[in-house]
């Protein structure tokens, strides 16, 4: 007779507890509402993102503390076009292993470099000058400078590694005129080149290209656990450097771009608000293309001729929007001339 | 005399060098991820420094196909001391269902990634969702036991040598229970932060939970011996006692089970949750015939089976809740620890009981060998329902 008592008892129990079960069902219900969703995400984003601001993405709104000092950046203006003394352009250029270089806000890594900087200075010559550079290999291993160009075997940079401590001097007759790389060639040269051992020669046709306001840019990658996948991107070495630091234009002024991409992947330099004339490698005067995107791949470089028509604050950017998500990206600020004058007097 | 010794030692150890290059080549750094809420706009991190050496955190990307770095801040601070703990937040219109990675890197350009499998919100210690964790706890703890409670009348009707059988096939229930509840606690032992050591958890959990239990019972067999010789009658009798130390095992048991569905749902594994809802359901209906088997062929107060009930169950409530709400792998290793312990121990117990009562030809003969086939046979298959 007891045992019956318990048996209704239970069964009353988990019935009770069962209808209670379909509450929490119907709540979710009503919370998994899409409108509701969407005011809800909408509301979180008003109250974490500032409202002007249509992203997260830190280069949008700079974190206090997080940016680049003014004085690391690379400067993107290469050295003036101007006849060489006696027709002899002359460089020293020193190789250095393990230099801190910051290849985003607060991130330092141990680069090899030629004379401290990813990349290295940028050269300038004039078809026909003689070219004569100084290497100095202060490094603990060898190193070599492959130019790309026209020159003799011996001054190719691959053979003739230099020792460590060891000096070379690499002669030739700048031609043809365009934008040349040069990178260390010694093995294994993926690594050499990766860890920073990279530049960009600009060979001048006789007599300059017209005057212009100038910017040279090598697009480069950093893989910071060499796990093959580049975890910044950088215009000059540098992740967001110009976004930190807008690089100023005037309005309706004329731009040339010498633009280098070194990495391992293609990459697409694409200007925001304008088009430019595309002169591939440089090596011709005459444009073959009028755009905004051009996909420049491994180690191919390009003279990119611009002007802004209009007055504000515009993206330059890798296309591929992985290398600009991880740095590949800076602001030109083009600002008016004569409401920049009228704002001084 | 020794310890100064060793001092010495140590100190010419460290004045004079080993003789090896103890200078790491690259920096020694590890940041482990506990826990990552996810809200509406927003990623937070919890982690913890488990390398040798303070950490600074200096940029912050969010994977959806690709990487993208993104705005963050770090509390307390970006420098976080050895062992110590900080949160990253990240303010990313993160969509649901989307799968996302979570990457940190130190000043010294290392990286430590976190996977979110399928982004879901978060559930936050709200009113609403705390009921629905305790409800399922009721629903997957408290009815199953009760439901096999139920059985009682049924096995009281069945002949006094069923008893035994009962007892073994109890015994077989909780080995099996033990062992499974082993093998999670090494599961999660993996994703203990190292200096933690998992593994080491499991052993404490472990042995001090069946020590602990086992100097319980033996305190209060104690007291009732004094009671009876002092003449008093006493409520507990043997099987009683035996049936609230299976329970109490049994709760320790369901809170790690609970801990395994809240710990799912927070970590955004809907499909594991519903299917431990459901597996854990059939697998605790056998639970409740255990609780009630020593107690077949006693009289005792209806009332202590309400008890026993809800001693074995409704801990699942408690785990359901922290595991939501509160999930690291510290303590879901040290509950399952904890709940594999206590089960052993009252296999030991069972098997001590039986031992008394008839010697090991009891233990041994065929229905309780059989008894106890039979107890891992109906888990085995009743855990089919919950393996992934």
């Amino acid at each position: 007779m007891k045992s019956r008592v318990f048996l209704v008892v239970f069964i009353l129990l988990a019935l009770a507890a069962g209808a209670l079960l379909f509450v929490p069902a119907e709540r979710a219900t009503a919370e998994s509402d899409a409108a509701a969703r969407a005011a809800s995400v909408e509301a979180a984003h008003r109250a974490h993102l500032p409202p002007t601001q249509g992203s997260g993405l830190y280069q949008y709104d700079l974190p206090v503390g997080r940016r680049f000092d003014a004085a690391q950046v690379f400067d993107p203006a290469p050295p003036p076009f101007e006849p060489a003394p006696n027709g002899l352009r002359e460089y020293t250029l020193v190789i250095q292993e393990d230099v801190e270089h910051e290849v985003a806000p607060g991130i330092k890594l141990p680069a090899w470099t030629f004379n401290r900087t990813v990349p290295g200075p940028v050269l300038r010559a004039t078809e026909g000058d003689t070219v004569r550079i100084t290497v100095v290999n202060n490094g603990s291993l060898p190193h070599t400078i492959h130019f790309h160009g026209i020159h003799p075997a011996n001054m190719d940079g691959v053979f003739e590694l230099i020792p460590p401590g060891g000096e070379y001097t690499y002669e030739f007759v700048a031609r043809p005129y365009g934008i040349m790389p040069y990178h260390c060639h010694s093995m294994p040269t993926s690594q050499h080149i990766h860890n920073g051992l990279y530049g960009m020669l600009i060979i001048d046709p006789k007599g300059g290209r017209k005057p212009m306001r100038e910017l040279a840019m090598v697009m480069s990658a950093f893989d910071l656990d060499r796990d093959g996948e580049a975890d910044f991107y950088a215009w000059n070495g540098r992740a967001f450097q110009y976004t930190d630091h807008p690089i100023e234009l005037k309005r309706g002024e004329p731009v040339r771009m010498y633009v280098m991409n070194i990495f391992e992947e293609a990459m697409v330099p694409h200007m925001h608000g304008t088009l430019y004339q595309l002169y591939p490698s440089g090596t011709s005067l005459t444009p073959t293309e009028y755009t905004d995107v051009k996909t420049l791949n491994i180690a191919e470089r390009a003279i990119l001729e611009f002007s802004y028509d209009f007055p504000g604050t515009y993206m330059f950017q890798c296309h591929v929007t992985e290398h600009m998500e991880q740095g590949l990206m800076g602001w030109f600020k083009v600002v008016d001339e004569k409401t920049e004058a009228r704002s001084h007097h | 005399m020794p310890v100064l010794l060793l001092a010495g030692i140590l100190y010419l150890l460290f004045a004079r060098g080993t003789g090896l290059e103890l200078e790491a080549p690259a920096p020694i750094e590890k940041v482990e991820f506990e826990r990552v809420v996810l809200q509406p706009g927003r990623i937070a991190a919890h982690v913890i420094n488990t390398g040798p050496e303070p950490v600074t955190i200096a940029q912050v990307q969010v994977g959806w196909l690709n990487r993208a770095s993104w705005q963050f801040e770090v509390a307390p601070d970006p420098t976080i001391p050895r062992l110590g703990r900080a949160t990253v937040t990240i303010p990313y219109p993160w969509t649901p269902g989307e799968p996302y990675e979570v990457v940190l890197i130190t000043t010294n350009g290392l990286l430590f990634t976190h996977d979110i499998e399928v982004a879901q919100e978060t559930p936050t210690p709200g009113g609403g969702l705390l009921g629905t964790f305790a409800l399922l706890g009721v629903y997957v703890g408290v009815i199953p036991v009760f439901l096999g409670i139920l059985w009682l009348p049924f096995l009281r009707r069945l002949p006094p040598r069923a008893y035994y059988f009962l007892l073994s096939l109890t015994a077989g229930l909780l080995v099996f229970l033990g062992v499974d509840a082993l093998e999670d606690a090494l599961e999660n032992a993996a994703r203990v932060p190292g200096p933690f050591q998992g593994v080491a958890l499991i052993l404490i959990g472990l042995s001090l939970s069946l020590l602990g239990l086992y100097a319980i019972s033996s305190w209060l067999k104690q007291k009732r011996q004094a009671a009876s010789k002092a003449g008093q009658e006493t409520s507990l009798s043997t099987p009683l006692l035996l049936a609230y130390t299976i329970a109490f095992g049994i709760g320790v048991h369901n809170l790690g089970e609970g801990l395994a569905i809240g710990g799912a749902y927070a970590l955004g594994e809907f499909a594991t949750t519903l299917l431990l809802i459901v597996g854990f359901m059939v697998h605790n209906l056998t639970e409740g015939i255990a609780v009630v088997a020593p107690v077949v062929r006693s009289e005792f107060k209806w009332i202590h089976l309400l008890w026993l009930g809800l001693l074995a169950g409704a801990p699942t409530i408690a785990g359901t809740l922290l595991g939501a709400f509160a999930y690291t792998a510290v303590w879901a290793v040290l509950f399952l620890a904890i709940g594999a312990g206590a089960v052993f121990q009252v296999v030991i117990e069972i098997t001590r009981h039986m031992n008394r009562q008839g010697g090991s030809p009891l233990v041994f003969s065929g229905p309780s060998v059989a008894g106890f086939a039979l107890g891992l046979a109906v888990m085995y298959v009743t855990a089919l329902f919950v393996t992934v």
